[in-house]
């Protein structure tokens, strides 16, 4: 150390004389000798910018000095709260508050917005400025910090926490003069930037600027709350800001389990992830793998006909997947066969329950003494943003999931072990946002992506709006049509929700499919199939009348049941029918909306933009060719589905099963368990048993687009167009 | 950075965010601090421009002489074309203000703009995809106090390697009286001698550039009516270069960098067949005339902007950051380019070193008159009928300076005011013409010499109009760094915007008065400074023009009231 940086010098601030160590700001010179000057752009953790002025003091200079950068001099007479310093400094408050939203975010919830502490300190209400007239809006897009650019003051304390503390570098100003602001990359809303979400910038911000989101529900009620030393203790919360944890400290919780403890049931709703952290867990499917099966009976449609449970090796029905894994929402996935798989520590599972709220896709039981963390999604997306914590969880999928994700797809059933080896090191894992565009029709092809978390929505832009062509959940693919004929992107995919996807670089694509010409041909065919399937809806939706049907969402609808009310006699007929056909659950109910002398009864409508498939955990639900919905065998019965119809078309069916007793392992106990079923339009029949039942000929099943094109027309369309018999 | 973005632009007419990417990727720099330089440049596109794009100045001299009346013939010429095919925009001044107005159609630069004009470059540029050049008068004016009458021989510098009497030099220069004639009129003599004793700071900031100091010259000139460093680049490039030569040999530097708006592209091709005649003559490089010393030179091309003249910011610019200016001390003297001790002088201060070098300080200070000493360049512009770039000694009176240089006021009309330096130094009655040209009677008087960007108003023109004007012009230029400057002259613009429209509040003469102080006291740089200044010299000279304003409601030049500016 030289002599210089220890050497003392004398100024005197504010009258009397003081000494400090050469080198020390005015700022900091006053502030240990008990004269606190205001600032709003200073923090002591952080190199002084000078830029809000607010520490401005007279040193007998023709202009003001910003006290937190500039050095004191030997010999200097500071005077830190003059009339004139006092007056500048007012202004400079009214100048922020004339662009400030009052209270703000941080105002608000704390009381701390420190320009609003300053300007109440001096007095201001209301500045008598110009009120800022162009708005500069807000970024909800990230999960955990809210931003409201309107309360920015351009202090740079984020900029200088985002990049000279946790030197991360994503924020940064952008724009000059009056429109300058602050931004993440290269303006990207903060969710879609390379934001690890470490919280420093938030904790940095001296106004409601850049606040923690307080979403509903916020602390877990059960469970070791943890210390934030503790979890930065841990390599997965590397260098998130320990304030930050401070703030989300009940959204994490320590949890013991016990061996035999179940951690969570399948089915059930919830709002957590969870990582191990010490002991092994079974993840499992306790859901019989089978769907429902009715029996029709030879004598006539009016007799009972029974609904059963059914494997696909029993009843194999047309177009059923011959998938041997089943995806879940966990770091593996489950035999077909013997539906059970191993969590280790490391593994995290329930990602999708936690940042999108749907069911949870499998049941879990501790099979050693088990330490977990339980996970609120603000916290969840912390990890996923930590760099060690992403590459464990690739590590894990590449070493683990990769074989059986692409192996569940059953195009991709005969890779060789050695090609999947050559994949595993060249796949990379995205994340999207939901409604970020993942391709775009018309772009050109490099990759082929397979759904690893979450909903993606493919869809076509037509004239008219989007057709939406189906919904990819986890161990859907999509993106080789385009790489198969070498042609741009026929569809559009968009995250629907928080969306990860493995991709596939095109040239390993086409490595694979010159090494595997079976794959290359199973992927022609359905690829073909998939474009015969566009087309053949893109013929539907042309001519669609468009009135106030379409606010209905009927003609959304690809085939309806109508009843014709001048015939109908509310015999219930028909309703009965369905019941006896289905095991005595009616998928039917005579209610509905009205249009003319027709009430368009509730039954699958097989929707243009089929809500049911959004959500469902396991991805069990899906379409047909056909248009018609087809529940997989290992629905778990959740229900979601059925919540999700807007037309109340799916129903739940319980089935009587035997189940493992928790209490005295080895017995069987006699329970419940419902599979979702939707009208089928008993293809085992030759008409739907609604429509033969009617005594009155009042139902008939019709295309929307023909039929209400026809009833706009003033004909009956019914008449015109005779159902088939 | 800068040539990167500008290939980058050539190549695809704006700058991806794909693009982006990729340059951070290949110059292994955050993507967010290459957004954060992209974005403060308003020359760079973040997204596609227009076809035709028509940036129209309508700063003071501009201003004066139709700018804003050609921007309105112009989007009534184009009102109803797509915006990809024509977008109109203002642009801050270009520099051409002895052609006013002047405008830029897809960055190429038409002086003595008027609608027909603009419209037909517009009609071929969306045709052919063609414009044709900017009219570049080569022809050298000859210079009266040029050492060399047109053919330079480098004799200071001929001389220095001989003698290297660096104190000579010094001596002669403070001798001299001669002063920075950018506008802050520091002491030549003194800066180069604090460069050459500041030691090398052993806090490098960049691998890239080697612990060394450094000359720059700031030819950046971009204050409404300054076009007098155009016009000596143009005239005697020798002198500027040999006095950045004299700079480096003095000083010990070893690089030089001439920064030079980009609009400037006549004298920058100027100065560079000249760099490069000096390379040949063995007058830059290493071995200087065969001797041990070393001096480089180049151009930096400025990414454009006024605030890039404030000279921590150029030196911003330079190392490739957004111009903002330092907070100082520390002063570029002491921690300048890359942390280094450096010289930045203006381009006139460099030239006039070398005339004082070569004709001696005792023929510079026998230049002046009415007590003051020296020669400079001014440049007149506005309501006058010659408007140009003039060499007049130091205490020429500045009513002679507009009847004998510039040719008198503009269809013989009365003078109403005048600005001695552009917006900085603000306005000045008509009364106050016979003030000598003079650094110490032009402070008395509360206004500066500066820059020397002298602009002319006629009798008929609304004073609080043009202290509106020049106030917009420091809104559209203000870095944003420090909050007056960013917010205040924001705020300023909105009263004065108000005040013209007759929406003066109740108050308002109070609260521009605080925020003025504000301003001047607590704004990092110059530029948040001597914001104030244009409306503070009309409430000063002018005040019975404001109050009809404010009070009466009523523009007595009917200039405002009845038109609705832009804030």
């Amino acid at each position: 150390m030289s002599s210089n940086a220890t050497a003392s010098i004398q100024l005197t601030i504010d009258g009397t004389p003081v000494s400090v160590p050469a080198g020390t700001t005015i700022f900091d010179a006053a502030r240990l000798n008990g004269i606190p000057i205001p600032t709003l752009c200073h923090q002591q953790n952080e190199n002084p910018v000078g830029v809000c002025r607010v520490c401005v003091v007279d040193i007998g200079q023709r202009v003001y000095a910003a006290s937190c950068i500039r050095q004191a001099e030997a010999g200097m007479t500071v005077k830190t709260s003059t009339e004139p310093v006092l007056a500048a400094r007012h202004t400079l408050v009214e100048l922020l508050m004339s662009e400030h939203p009052s209270p703000c975010a941080r105002q608000q919830h704390s009381g701390d917005c420190e320009l609003e502490q300053l300007a109440a300190a001096a007095g201001i209400e209301q500045s008598r400025f110009p009120q800022r007239a162009a708005p500069r809006g807000k970024d909800d897009s990230s999960a955990v910090i809210a931003v409201d650019h309107e309360a920015c003051i351009l202090c740079d304390r984020c900029i200088r926490g985002c990049d000279d503390i946790r030197d991360n570098w994503v924020l940064a100003r952008r724009g000059k003069g009056y429109q300058a602001g602050i931004s993440f990359d290269n303006n990207l809303p903060m969710g879609e930037s390379s934001c690890v979400s470490c919280g420093e910038c938030m904790v940095s911000c001296p106004t409601g600027a850049l606040t923690t989101k307080r979403v509903v529900g916020t602390e877990l009620g059960r469970g070791e709350v943890l210390d934030p030393a503790e979890l930065l203790h841990l390599p997965i919360f590397e260098n998130v800001s320990g304030t930050f944890l401070e703030l989300n400290q009940k959204a994490v919780v320590k949890r013991r389990f016990r061996a035999g403890e179940v951690i969570c049931r399948e089915g059930e709703f919830g709002s957590t992830a969870f990582y191990i952290l010490e002991g092994t867990a079974e993840v499992f499917l306790s859901s019989p793998i089978a769907h429902v099966k009715t029996e029709g009976s030879s004598h006539g449609f009016f007799s009972r006909l029974k609904s059963m449970l059914a494997p696909r090796d029993e009843h194999a029905r047309s177009e059923e997947s011959a998938r041997p894994f089943i995806p879940i929402d966990a770091s593996v996935d489950l035999p077909y066969d013997n539906p059970i798989a191993q969590l280790n520590p490391g593994d995290l599972f329930g990602e999708m329950t936690c940042m999108s709220y749907y069911p949870r896709s499998a049941t879990v039981r501790a099979q050693t003494d088990c330490v977990m963390l339980e996970m609120l999604r603000n916290v969840l997306d912390i990890l996923q943003r930590n760099k060690t914590f992403r590459a464990q969880l690739e590590r894990n999928y590449r070493q683990r999931a990769l074989d059986s994700h692409l192996r569940g797809v059953p195009v991709f059933a005969t890779l060789t072990p050695d090609f999947i080896g050559h994949l595993r090191d060249r796949v990379e894992l995205v994340r999207f946002n939901p409604g970020q565009v993942i391709c775009r029709q018309g772009e050109v092809a490099d990759s082929f992506y397979l759904v690893r978390i979450g909903f993606v929505k493919v869809s076509e832009e037509r004239p008219g709006g989007d057709l939406v062509l189906a919904y990819l959940a986890r161990g859907g693919y999509f993106g080789e049509i385009a790489l198969l004929t070498g042609s741009p992107r026929t569809a559009t995919c968009t995250a629907l929700d928080h969306v990860e996807v493995v991709r596939i670089a095109g040239e390993d694509f086409r490595l694979m499919l010159d090494r595997f010409p079976e794959v290359r041909h199973s992927l022609e065919t359905i690829a073909h199939e998939r474009l015969d399937a566009n087309r053949l809806r893109a013929t539907q939706v042309q001519n669609v009348p468009i009135d106030q049907f379409l606010a209905n969402g009927l003609m959304e609808a690809q085939s309806l049941l109508v009843l014709d009310l001048d015939r109908c006699t509310r015999c219930d007929q028909c309703v009965r029918a369905c019941a006896d056909a289905h095991d005595g659950v009616s998928r039917l109910v005579r209610e509905g909306v009205r249009f003319d002398k027709y009430l368009v009864a509730t039954s699958c409508r097989q929707c243009r933009d089929p809500l049911c498939m959004v959500g469902c955990p396991v991805g069990s639900i899906r379409r047909r060719n056909s248009l018609e919905v087809i529940i997989e065998d290992w629905c778990i019965g959740c229900g979601l589905c059925a919540s999700n119809c807007p037309y109340g078309n799916i129903n739940l069916h319980p089935f009587p099963v035997e189940l493992d007793d928790p209490v005295m392992p080895g017995r069987k106990i006699a329970s419940t368990r419902v599979k979702a079923t939707s009208c089928d339009l008993c293809h085992d029949h030759e008409e739907p048993s609604c429509v033969y039942a009617c005594p009155h000929d009042a139902a008939h099943r019709v295309n929307p687009p023909e039929f209400f094109a026809g009833v706009l027309k003033q004909s009956n369309p019914l008449k015109s167009n005779p159902p088939k018999r | 950075m800068f040539e990167e973005l500008r290939a980058i632009q050539r190549q695809f007419g704006y700058l991806s965010g794909e693009q982006l990417q990729s340059l951070a990727t290949k110059i292994d720099a955050p993507l967010s601090q290459i957004h954060a330089v992209a974005s403060f440049y308003p020359h760079f596109h973040l997204t596609p421009p227009a076809r035709a794009e028509i940036r129209i100045c309508a700063d003071m001299s501009c201003h004066l002489r139709g700018g804003s009346e050609l921007k309105a013939g112009v989007e009534k010429a184009f009102r109803g074309a797509s915006p990809d095919e024509v977008s109109i925009c203002d642009v801050s001044c270009l520099g051409r203000c002895d052609q006013a107005p002047a405008l830029a159609i897809n960055d190429q630069i038409y002086g003595d703009a008027d609608v027909g004009l603009a419209t037909s470059l517009v009609r071929g540029a969306l045709s052919s995809g063609q414009l044709p050049p900017e009219r570049r008068d080569r022809v050298r004016t000859p210079v009266a106090s040029d050492p060399y009458s047109g053919s330079p021989n480098y004799s200071v510098v001929r001389n220095f390697v001989e003698t290297r009497d660096w104190q000579g030099v010094l001596a002669a220069l403070k001798a001299s009286g001669l002063r920075g004639m950018g506008g802050a009129g520091f002491p030549t003599g003194n800066k180069w001698e604090l460069v050459r004793s500041a030691s090398l700071s052993p806090k490098s900031v960049s691998s890239k550039a080697p612990p060394q100091k450094y000359i720059v010259c700031n030819a950046d000139e971009s204050e409404p009516g300054t076009i007098k460093d155009r016009f000596i680049m143009e005239a005697v490039p020798y002198l500027v270069i040999e006095g950045m030569i004299l700079a480096g040999l003095v000083t010990g530097a070893r690089q030089g960098f001439l920064y030079i708006r980009h609009e400037y592209e006549t004298p920058r091709d100027v100065l560079q067949e000249e760099i490069d005649r000096c390379y040949r003559a063995g007058l830059l490089g290493s071995q200087i005339l065969g001797s041990d010393l070393t001096f480089d030179l180049e151009i930096f091309v400025s990414p454009g902007g006024y605030i890039c003249g404030e000279e921590s910011a150029l030196l911003e610019a330079m190392e490739g950051k957004r111009s903002e200016p330092r907070n100082k001390p520390p002063f570029p003297g002491i921690n300048g380019l890359w942390n280094q001790p450096t010289v930045i002088n203006n381009v006139e201060t460099f030239a006039f070193a070398t005339v004082i070098l070569a004709r001696g300080t005792e023929w510079f200070k026998a230049q002046g008159m009415n007590g003051a000493t020296g020669m400079k360049f001014v440049g007149i512009s506005g309501d006058v009928n010659r408007p140009g770039v003039f060499e007049v000694p130091m205490g020429t009176k500045y009513s002679e300076l507009i009847q004998k240089y510039a040719g008198g006021v503009l269809g013989n009309r009365a003078l109403l005011a005048f600005a001695p330096s552009g917006p900085s130094s603000g306005y000045l009655p008509a009364s106050m013409a016979d003030l000598p040209l003079d650094w110490n009677a032009l402070a008395a008087a509360g206004s500066m010499v500066g820059s020397g960007a002298i602009i002319v108003c006629a009798e008929g023109r609304c004073m609080l109009d043009m202290a509106l004007n020049a106030v917009r012009f420091y809104r559209n230029e203000s870095c944003g760094k420090c909050v007056p400057c960013r917010v205040g002259s924001q705020k300023m613009v909105e009263m004065l915007t108000g005040w013209t429209q007759g929406l003066a509040s109740q108050g308002d003469l109070v609260l521009l008065d605080e925020l003025s102080n504000a301003m001047r006291l607590t704004s990092i740089c110059g530029l948040g400074q001597i914001a104030p200044a244009p409306i503070a010299s009309v409430l000063k000279h002018f005040r019975d023009v404001v109050d009809e304003h404010i009070v009466h409601r009523r523009c007595p030049a009917g200039v405002c009231l009845q038109q609705r500016g832009t804030a």
